[in-house]
């Protein structure tokens, strides 16, 4: 591929801070865009190109880095951001990615790209605006929620325009799982990029622009833009979304397919809530639906997935705030509390905590799960009754994990120390991969978990997972959810059209993903082109998706020894079949898992043994460079 | 202009989900470039109530020159359109 000449859709500049020093300075997007084109792939480049392998996540070196989609601002569904780092949990490849009106804002204030390096002994916070940065002191933000740190800025700052991206207590508190908030409800979850800011002491990014972005062709951006909109309003799931939210499509059907697969029961061990729960939880007199008011999106969104939800009565009367809740429904089931006030309670109060949803859900359910057991105490817990379903329990332990007191400061330690100290075999009960917590299934729906075992971040499921098959995949490859024949073609497509996503800034939701599989990879190519004024076809954007992805494959190789080994299910879903439910009986089998990892790695073209790259399929990527780097550290297959 | 003189902008704040896609869009119709802050449309998402507050100031020309208003043509909640006023 050559170079390209890219004529709009960029801000233009990549902001670079050093906190150790304070020197502030700026580059060229195109540097970087011309290549790689935007959003998370020019993240990974710069984090290949600029971090010595070696590097731990808490080093000054460790550059955070935000990025802007390339679309993000003009097209329509695009409005993420991405967040990249070095991983708290696996010292290699860190990324997290969200919505909301940051990304955007970013954009009009002229960068399309933040590099953040160093580390201050005093909070700082860092104010953007119109092509502008300045370090400013954040002592007395220090210490509050997100949300009161939201409003703090914007009252400083004057402006309720003001888009804030922010860290909370679990942040300054080192908590591994420690997500950056944005707009309040919308979290930077994995890797624990909210960590990695709390270890720079940078408390928030304030951002502020009255800039504007340039379309390189009008007329086809008219076209491209109408063709996009018809695709959602015609899109059945995508009326649903906005009509009712997330939690309404599953409102509607608690019996759903989605439930028997992919929501699973406390601490992961059944994988089928019981209808009952799910439908005291969904009831629309009494469940979510009573208690949520509005729904939000955000910039320049067609979907609007955001309910913001208010208490007015009982116990947690006064609890209010915008959240998501197709995520939310697992802290419910992995806890087994069907009552919707403690949930909504508690998922709020991890958005003021900063904490990440799935790390926090999974460290509970461990407790729970060690507590039913015995193998954690009273004592332990700080007369905390952990029986399943104890939604006041939950409520209250929250804030002491994000401030590591008592038992949250042993659930803090992450799925790795924590069950080391506590002992007596409880790590097989701790659900993690490659050491970030997870709470993903691996029995039933195969494709679902062959996209989380290779995701390059650590078992999240963005990166590949297929629960319906790949709907706008590969066509000659039958789709059944539950069996492993044919899920590696589906799995590896989706892994490439989520990378297009995060080139740009588009919202999975929005996309090929699972949930209004309105836009496809054709929208995606007539998007960029009139935007940017290029000339990609399908098969292009499939090739710089490919490539984007081996970025990232490659930033582990160089930073961990994660192997092949690494990408298979965790022990408990290989040993314990499932209990209940229509999928009864299936467990992980690790032949058959075998022989989906060699298909995938087949498809990447890396070696099926050790899960290398290999030097031709890098040159054929055009990304020989990368190759060299690999030599350099005995990483590669030469071949 | 002269047909729509007589037209103005109407928000059903039931459907506005606040995604700003109107205020994008018109700024579009004034300049042919992508500038919320050029646009005769703001819109303020309020946190922490998630109030949406809306307003269009005395530069709206209903899209003068266009098929029809764009707030209204790219609204993806057909939370606009234009009435007599």
């Amino acid at each position: 591929m050559t170079e390209l000449n890219i004529k709009g859709g960029l801000a233009g500049q990549i902001l670079r801070v050093d906190l150790s020093s304070g020197k502030i300075s700026t580059k060229e997007t195109t540097t970087y865009a011309r290549r790689w084109i935007g959003g998370r792939a020019i993240n990974s480049a710069l984090l290949i190109d600029e971090v010595k392998p070696g590097t731990r996540w808490s080093e000054p070196e460790n550059p955070l880095i935000f990025g802007a989609g390339a679309l993000v601002g003009t097209a329509i569904g695009a409005s993420r951001l991405s967040v990249d780092t070095i991983s708290v949990y696996t010292n290699g490849k860190g990324s997290a990615n969200v919505g909301g009106h940051l990304a955007a804002e970013l954009k009009f204030a002229g960068f399309d790209h933040v590099v953040i390096t160093g580390k201050t002994e005093n909070p700082v916070y860092l104010w953007i605006c119109d092509g502008r940065a300045e370090i400013r002191d954040a002592a007395h933000l220090w210490g509050m929620t997100t949300y009161e740190t939201e409003d703090r800025l914007k009252a400083e700052l004057g402006d309720e325009a003001v888009r804030v991206g922010c860290i909370g207590p679990a942040g300054e508190n080192l908590v591994p799982g420690s997500c950056i908030m944005v707009d309040r409800a919308k979290a930077a979850g994995g890797s624990g990029v909210g960590c990695v800011m709390g270890d720079k002491k940078l408390k928030a990014l304030a951002v502020r622009g009255h800039g504007s972005l340039n379309v390189a062709r009008p007329e086809d951006f008219f076209k491209a833009t109408d063709v996009a909109l018809k695709k959602v309003k015609d899109s059945p799931a995508a009326k649903k979304m906005w009509q009712k939210t997330l939690a309404g499509v599953y409102a509607a059907d608690p019996c759903g397919a989605t439930w028997d697969f992919i929501i699973l029961a406390k601490n992961g061990r059944e994988e089928c809530w019981e209808v009952e729960k799910r439908k005291r939880l969904l009831d629309p007199r009494n469940g979510f639906p009573k208690y949520q008011n509005k729904v939000l999106a955000c910039f320049n969104c067609p979907i609007g997935c955001m309910p913001f939800s208010e208490i007015t009565e009982g116990p947690f009367k006064g609890t209010s705030g915008e959240g998501f809740w197709v995520n939310t429904l697992m802290l419910a089931s992995w806890l087994d509390i069907p009552e919707p006030e403690p949930i909504i309670k508690a998922w709020l109060l991890m958005n003021q905590l900063g904490l990440d949803g799935d790390f926090a859900t999974a460290m509970m359910a461990w407790a729970f799960e060690c507590f039913g057991r015995g193998l954690l105490t009273k004592a332990q817990t700080g007369g905390l009754d952990l029986t399943w379903g104890n939604g006041e329990a939950l409520v209250s332990l929250l804030p002491k994990l994000a401030t590591r007191e008592g038992l949250g400061a042993l659930l803090a330690l992450g799925p790795i120390e924590a069950p080391k100290r506590l002992g007596q075999g409880s790590d097989y009960f701790c659900m993690h991969m490659k050491g970030q917590p997870t709470l993903e299934p691996f029995r039933a729906a195969k494709g679902w978990a062959l996209g989380v075992a290779t995701s390059p971040v650590a078992g999240r499921h963005l990166r590949g997972t297929v629960l319906l098959g790949s709907r706008f995949g590969p066509k000659d490859v039958d789709f059944e959810a539950h069996v492993y024949e044919g899920q590696a073609r589906h799995v590896y497509w989706q892994g490439l059209a989520k990378e297009i996503e995060d080139l740009i800034g588009m919202c999975v939701y929005v996309g090929t993903w699972s949930g209004a599989y309105a836009l496809e990879v054709s929208d995606y190519a007539a998007l960029i082109n009139a935007v940017m004024g290029l000339d990609f076809t399908e098969d292009e954007l499939m090739l710089l998706g490919k490539r984007s992805r081996n970025l990232e494959k490659a930033f582990n190789t160089l930073h961990t020894d994660l192997a092949r080994a690494d990408d298979m299910p965790p022990r408990r879903y290989t040993e314990e079949p499932i209990p209940s439910g229509p999928y009864k009986g299936e467990r992980a089998e690790k032949d058959k898992w075998n022989q989906m990892l060699d298909e995938f790695y087949d498809l990447h073209g890396w070696d099926k043994d050790t899960s290398l790259q290999t030097r031709s399929g890098l040159t054929a990527l055009g990304m020989a460079d990368v190759a060299e780097k690999l030599a350099a550290g005995g990483k590669l297959i030469e071949r | 202009m002269d047909a729509r003189r007589n037209m103005r902008l109407e928000r059903n704040p039931e459907l506005c989900h606040g995604c700003r896609t109107c205020e994008l869009m018109c700024s579009f119709h004034h300049h042919r470039i992508m500038a919320p802050d050029k646009s005769s449309i703001q819109v303020i998402r309020r946190n922490f109530d998630g109030a949406i507050l809306w307003s269009v100031d005395s530069s709206c020309d209903l899209c003068s020159g266009e098929d029809g208003p764009f707030c209204v043509k790219y609204c993806p909640y057909e939370a606009l359109r234009s009435v007599t006023r």
